[in-house]
This record gives structure tokens, C-alpha cells and sequence, in this order.
């Protein structure tokens, strides 16, 4: 794990222990918006590839990809949120995530930076007009005059409210 | 903790720690050596070099610990080395007590070593070394010894005990379970053959090292049960009258218990023995009064001739020990003589003394031959054998990378050649790490068939046959439960009972021969039986009554008729005993078969026997795979699904009113599945004409797959989709996924649930083809 982690280029001393990786998210851009998931979930970062697609899988999971003989599966956010699909370029990353040892990709427009969040700048997930809190969101950080959107690594994977969400949005 | 210490400190201390573990090593067995001269007059030339470099050891470790401030450990060194030097210096003879406790010291060392590299000092010790050290002290003042050996050796005992680090536990339990299973398989064979003196010889040997390694490790209930167990078997040895299948039939029982006992201590328990006195009771009930082992003593076995004469109960105790004291010629003679015993007991006991002696020396004779194991962490296996994977990958990405594409490069093709090589035979290598011999579980069987033999009150001979061949240590896990459920089958249904087998012509003892060989890269495992068959008619009635069938079934092969018996609640069994009759087994040979891509195959002749096949490829880590392609996707798909392909031409095809393409391959009508439409993907071609079919089977079932060209057979190193992945539902006729030379994912089919889709989809697929 710890030299796994290095492969992301930023300054070492951060991943020394737990501590330090405390109130740090990396953040990135998505239609708009910038969003944040806490860096002790994340590996590392790797550019688009090639993409194996498998049949019968909801449409956010785009398929698997080989890194390193480890054969992992790719969620393409933007779909989770249902948003609009947007053609991968080359700012389109893989953030490597590993969420009580499930490693799965999240594919995103643009990776920004680790940002320093303290507890007290991050508010609660606001509460949505039609009464349901948003699992997934962890909260909102304010970082100066920005909001960044904290998602909540392990409801981003596992949370069926999401795809209910879907398809109440649908309808 | 480590802060107190200085980095120098820390590396002196790792230093030292390093040399003593060599010099240990390399000493230790000096030590031993030694032993084997000790207590001989006049031969201390011949071991004072010996002598003197242990001396120097202890010398060493006791200057090095003292610089270091370890007195505890300076302190025991400096009492092992007084005691060699008394020794060295001829004020005292080599004694066989003296080379225990240098071992003794040894060890106190070597923990002491562990101890420092984590601590940095060696406070914790105080009260081993203060002990030791008050040994070493009674060795030298001799008067003394005789005064204080009885407790310090009780505390020892204890006090190892509690420092059994849970590695020792772990390998304890599963060196323990190894004796276990070679002891319930000796305690069978001897069954069968009471007179055979050198299995119960095998025997004695086991349950004696079980003894010894349950009481090293002060799990007392095991170590007494064990003993009561010994001496049972000892008595059977010597001739006895003692009932011996009684014997063995409890023996086996008590195999159980310790069974249970080993979990516990796995689990972390103190292995403690419910119901201990009862089971020491039965054991003593079998064995005449004389023999009974009070539950207290542990009674060291003597190749005494005296001791002998008294344990066969040929001989009082006090009548040897008159003669004892008259010694000046034989024993034998005397006893003979005095009339206390007969000609013909002496000679017995005179055998038993040289068999004792011999195997007193057998066991160090074997642990020479015997070959070398390590234990391995099977994580640790799996993560090398990925690691080569991924070299192999690696290399041909290196070699064929397009870089070097029109480029002359002669050494380079050379060197690169080379490289591959290697590769490759590391690979090979790699595969056969996981590989095991079919053996254990084969043992375990003899066990399963003696109990439901018992049970059943038939009679059979099991024969076991190739239990050498090695196949991957999952595929061992994944056949086990059909084993069993196909051995219960054969013993429950398969053969008859005495009588019946009589009336039939045959011989009243059944047979049933479990085998296994490799075959083109399969291993076939057999159960051969010569019980009554398989009735066709009854599977037919009950296939009819369940609605598997709806004609008579007279049209259907035998085959195809016996595969019927794997549905699901299927059973022709009038009652339903505690053995079988639920017709639960059946289907989980089939299940577990089928996760491991294997067959079954059945053939039975009525009134003959049945054989049940099973197939498994070797490993299941890598399958030879044929790679195809549509559109842009690849698939690989298991050689062993498919049976021919062929391009089709016009007048072949038939449209049935539903939409199914249907393919005449000879005298053969198949259904044609589209990969393109199965995956939703765009291929080259939509004409089946211009692409490729390849005719695949799954459970004796052929159909037809449509794809746009075969690409090549190679071997295929599977890995699962992430778990992440199979949480949302059964990926559709996919198994897993492999990585190509290119380092792109490819994705392996399922055939089985290939086919599953054709059957239960039809309507379905005519349906989304919308023709």
C-alpha cells in the first residue's frame, strides 16, 4: 500500500501515517462542479485506457482495466450521477480507490488537487427538497470562497438509494 | 520504547543477534553430537575440541551481552560456560543430563536473542535465566542436583508452556494433524490386518510423537489421553491379550477427539478435553488389570528385560527383582531357572527387546532420508504466481514492443530468446508450487468408507490407486464433498448387503476403488464400484413423477437417462436415513464439478457396478483457451467446450418459425448463439456464412457460437473479475477474465451459462432479434 501510494506525485510526508492524511481530499472536476473524496481511500491516479467492457453490469460501470496484473473494475462517475456522458480526452483521469480492499477506478473530466479541509469548514449534505439526505455525500467543504463537494467513498460504491434515485429522477 | 535507544545501539544490538543465531546453529548440532559420546570413560580427547569451541560460544555470547548490559543473558552464559569449563578441564565427566541443559541454554539463548531485538534489553528474562542458572549450578555441585532436580524441572515444564509463541501453536496443530491423518489411516489398514506388526509399529510411533509434541507444548489433557492410547497400542504390540479391533475402534475414535481438541487450540483454546477421565476409563477397561495406567504417572517405556517381563505379566515384580540382585549372569537365565517364568516368555520378551531396541534407533535413522518442507504462507504462493504472470507479460510486451518493429536487432532477438525462456520455465515452475498430491484426501476416504461400513454393516474393500497424482490445492478443496457424497452413494445405494450380493453370484465382500490418473491435462478421479447399478427404470419413474421428463424415456441413452440423478432433490431412495436419501448429495457434485469446469460421466451396468468420472482440469489457475474475435472484442473461450469449427455455407441454415438459427453439423441439428447479439457488440459481419461457428459443449448439450475469426489457442492464466463487479449479479456467460499480451483485459466465456441463456431465453432473444 505505502509505496503504492507514492505514486501519486505529491509531497511524501503526507502519507507518513493516518494523521497526516487526516481532513485531506483529492479533488476533482466534473461537470461544473469541483468535488473531493477523502485521500486514504485513494492509491493512485492513472490515465485513461483502454477499457474492457462486461456484459450485464449497470451503465456506470464501464468495464475492467488491467493495472498491473490486477484486474480492476471502472465506474464512470458522471454516469453514477446519472449525469450526461461526456467523451473521454486526455484531462479524463482513473482516480484508483481501494474502500475496505475493493480497489475500483473512478473515471473523472479532470483531477484537480489534495486539498486541506478542517472538520469545522465542512457542513452536512444538505437535505434534498423531496426529504431524502444524500447517502453518498459526505458533506460540503469550504474551502475560501469555494464549495467543494465531499462524496462518501463507500456509499459512491455500494448505495442502492442512488440508483433508486435514478429512476425516481427519471420518472 | 526503541526511543531510549540510540540508532547505533540498535544496529549493534541486530548484529549481535545475527552472529549468535549462527554460531547457535552451527553448534547446536555439536552439542548433540556430543551426546552421543557422553557418559564413556577416557574419550574426552576425542570431544574437547567440541568442548572448546562451545566454550567459546558461551564465552563470546557472555562478553557480547555483558558489553550490551543483557546481564541476564551474560549471566546464564557465564554459568553454562563454568560448567564446560569444569568439563574441559577433566574435574568432571560429560553427563547425558549436562548435554540437555546446554540445549536448554541453547534455547534460553535463542529466545533471549527474539526478546532483545524487540526490547533492547532483557529485563523480561530475569526469572528463565535465575532458573537455569540454578541448574547449571546444580550440575556442577552434584550433591546438590540430586536435592533440587524434582521442582525446578516441574517449573521448567510450566514455564515453557506459557512461552509457546502462537507460530509454535500453529505449526503444532498442523504438524498435529498430519500425524493424525497418517494414525487414522495406519489405525485402518491394521484393522484389516491385525497380525501386520509393523503397522502397529507405524502406529506407536505416531501417537508417541503426538505425545511428545502435546506435552512440549503443556496441553496436559491431550498429552495423558495420548499416553493411556500408547500404552493400549504397545500392549497390542507385544502380543498381549488384548482385543485389538477393540482397540483400534476406540483408537480411531480418540483421533476424533483430538480432532476436536486441535481445533480448539487453533482457535486459541486450551484444548482441554471434555469428558477426559471417561475416555481414559475406556481405554483402561480394555487392558488387563496389570497394565492400567494410573492417571498421574507417566511411565517412561523401558527396553528393560525385567521391566518387560513384568509389563507382559509374565514375570512378578518381586521375582525380578530378586533375580536382579543376584545379577552376575543373564536375566533370563535366572528367571528361567528360579522357575518365576517360562522358556517360552523369555524368548518373547527377549524379541521385544531387540524390536525396542531397533526402533529406539529408528527414528533418527529416518529423519536423515526424510525430505525437506518449508511451510508456506499460501498467500504468500499466490502473490509469486501472480508476480510471474505478470512477467510473462511484461516480456512480451518488452519483446514485441513496437518500438523495435523493422529494426535489426540480432543480439537483442538473441538475448530476448533467452529471456524467454527463463520466463517460461518460471512459469511452469510456478504452477507446480500449488500443486498436491491427491493422497490426503484419498486417506481421509478410508476413514469415511470404514465408518459408513460400520454403519451399514457391509462389507468392502476400498482400494485406492494413484494417490500421487498432483493436482492444484483448490481443485483438492472443491472435490472433497463430492468425494464423500459419491462414496456414500456407492456404500448406501451401490452396494448390497451381503446376503444380496451372495444370492447375486458375487463375492459377499464389496469393492469400491477410488483412483486417480492424469489425462491430457486433466485429472480423472474414479469410484468403481461392483454394487448393484444403476436402475433405469426407477430413475425414469421418478424422473416422470418430478416432471423432468415427459415421455417414457425409452428414446433416451443411458447417459443421458444417469444425469437425471444430479436435478436437484432427486432421489430413488425409498426412506430417507441419516446417511443419504434427499437426494441433496448428487446435486452438490454437480455444483461443486461444474465451479471447477470439470465433468462427470456415468456408467453403469445393472446388476454390475457403477463408475462415476469425474474430470478436472489440473489448475485452475490457467486453462488452454482458443482466443476468438468479434468486432473489436476478444473472448477466450476453454478448449475444453469446444469440439470443431467449421465456416458455414449457404443451405446449412434453417430459420425455425421462432427465430432460432438452426445449424445441421452432420447427422446434428444445433442452435446458433450470436456472440455479437449475447454481448451487444458490433461484429465485422452479420452473415453467418462470412464469420466463423464454433461447436461447443456444456453437460453433453452442443450448440453453435458465431463469431468473426479464431485468433489462436494459447494458454490462459485466469483471474476473477473483481468482487466488486460480481456484486451486481452473475455477469452474463463470463467466468473470469485473463490479461493479453498487450496488457488489455479479455474476457473468458462461460459456455455452461451460454447455454443456460439459450434454454431458458429463447423467447426472449427471438423477441430482441425482432426478425
Amino acid at each position: 500500500m505505502a509505496e503504492m501510494r507514492r505514486d501519486i506525485d505529491f509531497d511524501d510526508d503526507l502519507y507518513d501515517d493516518e494523521d497526516t492524511q487526516k481532513d485531506k481530499y483529492l479533488t476533482f472536476f466534473m461537470a461544473g462542479e469541483d468535488y473531493g473524496i477523502d485521500i486514504a481511500y485513494v492509491t493512485e491516479i492513472i490515465g485513461i485506457q483502454k477499457i474492457t467492457e462486461v456484459p450485464d453490469m449497470p451503465v456506470f460501470i464501464k468495464g475492467v482495466i488491467n493495472l498491473r496484473g490486477k484486474v480492476i473494475p471502472i465506474m464512470d462517475v458522471r454516469l453514477r450521477f446519472n449525469m450526461k456522458e461526456r467523451a473521454y480526452d486526455e484531462r479524463t483521469c482513473i482516480i484508483v480507490v481501494d474502500i475496505n480492499g475493493t480497489a475500483v477506478g473512478l473515471v473523472v473530466d479532470e483531477v484537480r488537487e489534495v486539498a486541506d479541509i478542517p472538520e469545522a469548514q465542512v457542513e452536512p449534505p444538505p437535505q434534498t427538497g423531496k426529504g431524502r439526505s444524500s447517502r453518498y455525500l459526505k458533506g460540503m467543504g469550504k474551502v475560501d470562497d469555494e464549495v467543494k463537494i465531499l462524496l462518501n467513498a463507500e456509499n459512491l460504491l455500494y448505495d442502492e438509494e442512488l440508483e433508486k434515485l435514478e429512476t425516481i429522477g427519471e420518472g | 520504547m526503541t526511543n531510549q535507544f540510540s540508532p547505533d545501539h540498535v544496529e549493534m544490538v541486530h548484529e549481535f543477534a545475527q552472529e549468535i543465531r549462527d554460531l547457535l546453529d552451527e553448534l547446536e548440532p555439536v552439542i548433540i553430537a556430543m551426546g552421543e559420546c557422553c557418559g564413556t570413560e577416557g574419550k574426552l580427547e576425542d570431544i574437547s575440541d567440541d568442548i572448546n569451541s562451545i566454550f567459546r560460544l558461551f564465552h563470546s555470547i557472555k562478553g557480547a551481552a555483558g558489553f550490551l548490559n543483557f546481564t541476564h543473558v551474560a549471566a546464564t552464559s557465564h554459568s553454562a560456560e563454568n560448567l564446560l569449563d569444569l568439563i574441559r578441564t577433566g574435574g568432571m565427566s560429560l553427563q547425558p543430563d549436562h548435554i540437555d541443559l546446554l540445549c536448554q541454554g541453547c534455547d534460553f539463548i535463542r529466545e533471549a536473542i527474539d526478546h532483545v531485538c524487540q526490547h533492547y534489553e532483557d529485563g523480561g528474562l530475569s526469572e528463565q535465566s535465575r532458573r537455569l542458572r540454578d541448574r547449571f549450578l546444580a550440575a556442577i555441585k552434584p550433591d546438590l542436583q540430586a536435592a533440587e532436580q524434582g521442582a525446578p524441572l516441574i517449573d521448567l515444564d510450566g514455564d515453557l508452556g506459557s512461552q509457546v509463541s502462537p507460530e509454535m501453536t500453529v505449526n503444532f496443530v498442523s504438524e498435529s494433524q498430519e500425524i493424525l491423518q497418517a494414525m487414522e489411516s495406519g489405525l485402518l489398514n491394521w484393522l484389516n490386518d491385525q497380525e501386520n506388526q509393523e503397522l502397529l509399529g507405524d502406529i506407536f510411533r505416531h501417537v508417541h510423537s503426538f505425545k511428545g509434541n502435546c506435552g512440549f507444548l503443556g496441553f496436559a489433557d491431550l498429552e495423558s489421553l495420548s499416553h493411556h492410547l500408547e500404552t493400549a497400542i504397545d500392549l497390542a504390540r507385544s502380543g498381549t491379550k488384548v482385543d485389538n479391533g477393540k482397540i483400534a475402534e476406540l483408537a480411531l475414535k480418540l483421533v476424533d477427539v483430538y480432532r476436536e481438541s486441535l481445533a480448539d487450540i487453533e482457535g486459541g483454546g486450551p484444548g482441554k478435553i471434555d469428558g477426559l477421565t471417561i475416555y481414559l476409563d475406556m481405554i483402561n477397561d480394555l487392558l488387563p488389570s496389570a497394565d492400567r495406567v494410573s492417571s498421574e504417572t507417566v511411565k517412561e517405556e523401558s527396553d528393560r528385560l525385567g521391566d518387560i517381563l513384568v509389563e507382559l505379566g509374565a514375570a512378578s515384580r518381586a521375582a525380578v527383582d530378586i533375580s536382579l540382585a543376584q545379577q552376575n549372569r543373564q536375566l533370563g537365565a535366572i528367571l528361567v531357572e528360579s522357575g518365576a517364568v517360562s522358556h517360552d516368555a523369555i524368548d518373547k520378551a527377549l524379541q521385544i527387546q531387540a524390536e525396542r531396541k531397533k526402533k529406539k534407533i529408528g527414528p533418527t535413522k529416518a529423519k536423515v532420508t526424510s525430505r525437506q518442507d518449508i511451510r508456506v504462507d499460501l498467500g504468500k504462493l499466490d502473490q509469486l504466481i501472480d508476480l510471474i504472470g505478470e512477467l510473462v507479460i511484461a516480456e512480451n510486451m518488452v519483446v514485441h514492443s513496437p518500438d523495435l518493429v523493422d529494426m535489426e536487432l540480432d543480439s537483442f532477438q538473441k538475448s530476448s530468446q533467452h529471456l524467454s525462456k527463463i520466463v517460461r520455465d518460471l512459469q511452469e515452475m510456478a504452477m507446480t508450487l500449488r500443486m498436491v498430491p491427491v493422497s490426503g484426501l484419498f486417506r481421509r476416504m478410508i476413514r469415511l468408507v470404514h465408518d459408513l461400513s460400520r454403519k451399514s454393516g457391509k462389507k468392502v474393500d476400498f482400494i485406492l490407486r494413484g494417490e500421487d497424482t498432483e493436482v492444484d490445492k483448490t481443485v483438492i478443496e472443491t472435490i472433497t464433498d463430492p468425494l464423500v457424497h459419491l462414496l456414500r452413494n456407492s456404500m448406501d445405494h451401490g452396494i448390497e448387503s451381503s446376503e444380496v450380493r451372495l444370492k447375486a453370484g458375487k463375492n459377499s465382500t464389496g469393492r469400491i476403488k477410488l483412483s486417480a490418473t492424469h489425462e491430457e491435462g486433466c485429472v480423472k478421479i474414479t469410484i468403481d464400484d461392483d454394487g448393484g447399478g444403476l436402475d433405469r427404470g426407477k430413475i425414469l419413474a421418478k424422473a416422470r413423477e418430478k416432471g423432468l421428463i415427459h415421455d417414457d424415456g425409452s428414446s433416451m441413452r443411458d447417459r443421458e437417462v444417469f444425469q437425471l440423478i444430479f436435478a436437484p432433490g432427486f432421489s430413488t431412495a425409498a426412506e430417507i436415513t441419516d446417511v443419504s436419501g434427499r437426494g441433496v448429495g448428487m446435486d452438490v457434485v454437480r455444483q461443486n464439478i461444474n465451479k471447477v469446469n470439470g465433468t462427470i460421466d456415468i456408467q453403469s451396468k445393472a446388476g454390475q457396478g457403477t463408475t462415476v468420472q469425474l474430470s478436472i482440469s489440473l489448475t485452475m489457475a490457467i486453462i488452454e483457451g482458443m482466443m476468438v474475435r468479434c468486432g473489436q472484442s476478444r473472448y477466450i473461450i476453454p478448449i475444453i467446450n469446444i469440439i470443431e469449427s467449421f465456416q458455414c455455407k449457404p443451405g446449412m441454415i434453417t430459420l425455425a418459425p421462432d427465430g432460432q438459427e438452426i445449424v445441421k453439423v452432420r447427422d446434428n441439428l444445433l442452435s446458433v448463439v450470436r456472440l455479437h447479439e449475447l454481448h451487444k457488440i458490433v461484429p465485422d459481419n452479420y452473415e453467418l456464412e462470412k464469420g466463423i461457428l464454433i461447436v461447443l459443449e456444456a453437460r453433453r448439450h452442443n450448440f453453435c457460437l458465431f463469431v468473426d475469426e479464431l485468433l489462436g489457442q494459447q494458454q490462459t492464466v485466469i483471474k476473477g473479475l473483481s468482487d466488486y463487479v460480481t456484486s451486481f449479479g452473475n455477469v452474463g456467460g463470463v467466468s473470469g477474465c485473463t490479461i493479453m499480451g498487450n496488457g488489455e483485459v479479455c474476457l473468458i466465456l462461460d459456455v455452461q451459462s451460454v447455454l443456460d441463456r439459450l434454454n431458458t431465453g429463447e423467447a426472449d432473444e427471438s423477441a430482441y432479434r425482432g426478425r
